[in-house]
């Protein structure tokens, strides 16, 4: 029993990082209908910009947070008034393709940049833990968790509450709607993706105190974040909590009871049940 | 007269909301059926169930006396049941008259089996609906009345018994309607019976046997065309309640 | 006109026919690699490319006819003939049984479905004995590049040939029009859900094909390799680099650019990989209908071909 309520716990702090890390994603579907096959791969360079700070700088991982944040939303505003506004209009098996070249391409300038090792944050506190009667809950993995919670709430917060945020909210309806807001589109987009980006970037930096990194983390890290918006819905950014917090706990019984190499399956296999047993119901939005 | 097609208290329900309440009408064999009401009524709704593109929520629709609201929609097309869209979908890649082509391919009994064949119908009925000159056009690169007609002809290539019209004339001035209305009793001609969904109360008038009414879903007339246009319901749910 | 490109295309045929013997073992080797990899991108641009569905989930038939060989061959000593057909039936029974519910998912949905299954299937199949778990498959080798060589060219001229009969099939058209608008197909009367299937199937049975004919070549096959994603990612790629929707694009799109990836990885890997990700992105943005359109167009807009790319697809 004891056992089971750690996985439990297990798989609930996963479940936060597991939320904050489809968030990103979530928006920059939901608002620019763009599938963004390379956002695991701006989680990777997330998490290595924030190595590279607490390396170099030694800046605490959680204190780099806002400046890796900051960073990586100027990053992905250029990428999408450079780049992705160019084929927005195209059809969507073209945006798939392109975020995929993306994708190709940050994994690989990461090999030059960074080498293939695996790299890990590993500040003080990295071995801490509290004891709450039976159960052991590591610190730096309840501190993500906690930071993922607050970044998502406040996400929401966000979308609902500022003027920005209910620009965004209503480009996801209508594209005509921007304007109205006085908000000019090309920039609106380039705010939306930076936005995305920079949450993957904090997401990088959580899943860096947590996780080994490397150059090829991306690709599972979209295929997972993809799940969660799917499992959660676009609609509203707390269903990624609930999301993340369902595949988190998923994959945390998998590999206890049925084994390591299963955790993938489990997630992958419930994003196809998802896809197969309600597809009516979560094509509603987009289709 | 015999009926064609029978609706028998069909509803569709959406979240919350019944665009289509308790419908019952009939399609007579070689008639002209209108079917007129505000935006939003339900029209183009009742044209998807009988097409097949949406299943009712509940009710019954039976083509030539056989049940077919379980159908799928491809079904219904061999049956002979052929179909226009209000907001025209040709095939956007293609020429106009492979657009055409696919409906004498497919369409009533299943179609053609050799595409030669298939496009040589196609080229008779894109002269039906005078668009012989766009034929090898791309679809998408045709201007909206011309589409309007893509439209037709592409559900006439299936050789249907039944034609639903949605909203063929919407969008075209007097003139064009007027050649509109004219190829819709040549394909009457041709023994193909037809529903005619219509905003523009004028040219349905004068083009139909029957008139029905919808309203917020429901029906609120079912008779000739006079009759029909001079009832107070009528005149309330188009003008509003200060006029009637 | 058209006889001049029959011409050039038997031409151009009976070279690639004759290659090994005037060609060196590296070249033949490049070849049978790059033939395979055409017919990936031209069973691709079946269910892709005419019926409008981009499925990520191909490199799943590729690792089920590479098993299926693997398995017939390894432990039931089979000859590689019945191993083939093993490993047809598996990518059609594949494609009967998943096709059936995630070909009613559409757009990005069906992309993202397809990935996952590829995923999942690596991982069911790493942990089944009779295809030797996560460690594989040796197979009997058998050393005669040229008979590769020649069952790949085979196999790429049949699949390129189905291709050109659905240009002028009934089928064809049915697939067409669904890839231009679902539902006006199904009010016209195409059973759209068998002839999906039925296409996916079709490209199945050539891409487990491919796949069969590599495992027996390489001689050895384990979950990572038959059903590596990223194979899949490469023939979404050459097939839309070529032209998806064109008999001959896919198979262009092929020779090109694994021709350009064998040049430059001969200086450095990674530098490789990193062209590779470029070239799609400026694919995408520059030539979004492959270079089928390109050849088809250029000579009537010029260089303004590319900004008119852009112009129709910006913000």
């Amino acid at each position: 029993m004891d056992l089971f309520a750690q996985i439990l716990v297990n798989g609930v702090l996963l479940g936060g990082l597991y939320a904050v890390m489809a968030l990103g994603l979530a928006l920059v579907w939901g608002v620019l209908n763009i599938v963004n096959l390379a956002h695991g791969a701006f989680i990777m360079l997330g998490a290595y910009l924030s190595w590279h700070l607490y390396t170099y700088l030694g800046i605490d991982p959680f204190l780099g947070l806002p400046i890796t944040a900051i960073l990586m939303f100027c990053l992905g505003y250029a990428v999408q008034r450079g780049l992705l506004n160019l084929i927005v209009r195209a059809p969507m098996f073209n945006t798939l393709l392109i975020t995929f070249g993306l994708e190709v391409v940050l994994t690989y300038l990461a090999q030059i940049a960074f080498s293939a090792d695996f790299r890990t944050i590993n500040p003080s506190y990295a071995g801490a833990h509290i004891s709450l009667g039976p159960l052991v809950i590591p610190l730096a993995r309840l501190m993500a968790f906690g930071v993922a919670i607050v970044l998502t709430v406040g996400m929401w917060v966000f979308l609902l509450r500022t003027r920005l945020g209910r620009a965004i909210r209503a480009t996801a309806q209508n594209l005509v709607a921007a304007r109205l807001y006085g908000v000019e589109p090309r920039h609106l987009y380039a705010m939306t993706f930076g936005i995305g980006i920079g949450l993957a970037g904090a997401a990088g930096g959580l899943y860096g105190t947590v996780s080994q990194i490397n150059p090829y983390i991306g690709a599972t890290l979209t295929a997972k974040s993809f799940a969660i918006a799917i499992i959660g819905g676009l609609e509203n950014p707390l269903g990624v909590i609930v999301g993340g917090l369902v595949l988190g706990i998923i994959e945390s019984l998998t590999v206890a009871y049925v084994g390591a190499t299963f955790g993938d399956v489990a997630s992958f296999g419930v994003l196809v049940l998802v896809l197969i047993v309600r597809p009516s119901g979560i094509l509603g939005k987009t289709a | 007269m015999s009926a064609i097609l029978d609706v028998s208290h069909v509803t569709r329900r959406f979240a919350g909301l019944v665009a289509v309440n308790d419908v019952s009408f009939t399609l007579n064999r070689g008639e002209i059926l209108g079917v007129i009401g505000p935006n939003g009524a339900g029209k183009t709704t009742l044209v998807s169930l009988i097409s097949g593109t949406l299943p009712p929520s509940s009710g019954e629709i039976s083509f030539e006396g056989h049940p077919i609201s379980t159908l799928p929609a491809y079904r219904r097309a061999r049956l002979g049941i052929g179909r226009t869209f209000q907001i025209m979908r040709p095939f956007p890649g293609l020429s106009v008259l492979d657009n055409v082509a696919v409906g004498a391919l497919f369409g009533q009994g299943g179609g053609e089996a050799d595409l030669k064949r298939a496009r040589e119908r196609a080229r008779d009925q894109l002269e039906f609906v005078g668009l012989a000159r766009h034929a090898d056009q791309r679809a998408d690169e045709l201007g909206g009345p011309s589409r309007k007609r893509l439209e037709l002809a592409k559900a006439l290539a299936m050789q249907p018994k039944v034609l639903l019209c949605d909203e063929v004339m919407a969008g075209l001035n007097l003139v064009e309607i007027d050649e509109v209305i004219e190829v819709i009793r040549r394909v009457r001609e041709q023994g193909i019976s037809i529903l005619v969904i219509e905003h523009v109360i004028k040219a349905i008038k004068s083009l139909s046997d029957r008139l029905l009414v919808i309203h917020h879903g429901e029906k609120i007339a079912d008779d000739a065309p006079d009759a029909v246009l001079s009832d107070s319901r009528v005149i309330e749910a188009y003008l509003g309640r200060r006029r009637a | 006109m058209k006889g001049l490109w029959l011409l050039l295309i038997l031409l151009a045929l009976v070279a690639l026919a004759a290659l090994p013997w005037y060609g060196s073992d590296v070249l033949v080797q490049f070849g049978i690699s790059t033939l395979l990899l055409a017919v990936l991108a031209q069973g691709w641009n079946i269910i892709g490319g005419y019926t409008g569905y981009a499925s990520f989930g191909n490199s799943v038939f590729y690792g089920l006819g590479a098993y299926g060989v693997a398995i017939a061959m390894v432990q039931w000593n089979l000859p590689f003939g019945v191993g083939m057909v093993f490993g047809v039936v598996l990518a059609v029974v594949f494609a009967f049984l998943l096709g059936l519910p995630v070909l009613r998912l559409r757009g990005h949905y069906f992309a993202i479905a397809t990935l996952a299954l590829a995923q999942v299937m690596a991982a069911i199949v790493s942990n089944i004995p009779l295809a030797g778990q996560n460690i594989g498959l040796v197979l009997p080798p058998l050393n005669n590049d040229r008979l590769f060589y020649e069952l790949s060219l085979a196999l790429l001229v049949l699949a390129t040939l189905t291709v050109f009969w659905l240009t002028r099939s009934k089928f064809g058209f049915g697939l067409i029009a669904i890839r231009e608008n679902e539902e006006g197909a199904a009010v016209m009367g195409v059973n759209t859900t068998l002839y999906k299937v039925m296409a996916f199937a079709l490209s199945g049975i050539f891409t487990a094909l491919a796949g069969g004919i590599h495992a027996y070549w390489i001689t050895f096959l384990d979950p990572e390799s038959a059903f590596d994603i990223s194979l899949n990612v490469k023939m979404i790629i050459m097939a839309v680099f070529g032209g998806p929707g064109t008999v001959l694009g896919p198979v262009v799109g092929a020779f090109v650019l694994s021709a350009v990836s064998e040049v430059l990885s001969s200086e450095v890997t990674s530098i490789a990989g990193l062209f590779f990700g470029i070239v799609v992105v400026a694919a995408v943005v520059l030539m979004p209908r492959g270079v089928a359109d390109v050849i088809r167009r250029f000579r009537t807009s010029g260089w303004r071909y590319f900004a008119e790319n852009i112009k129709a697809h910006r913000l």
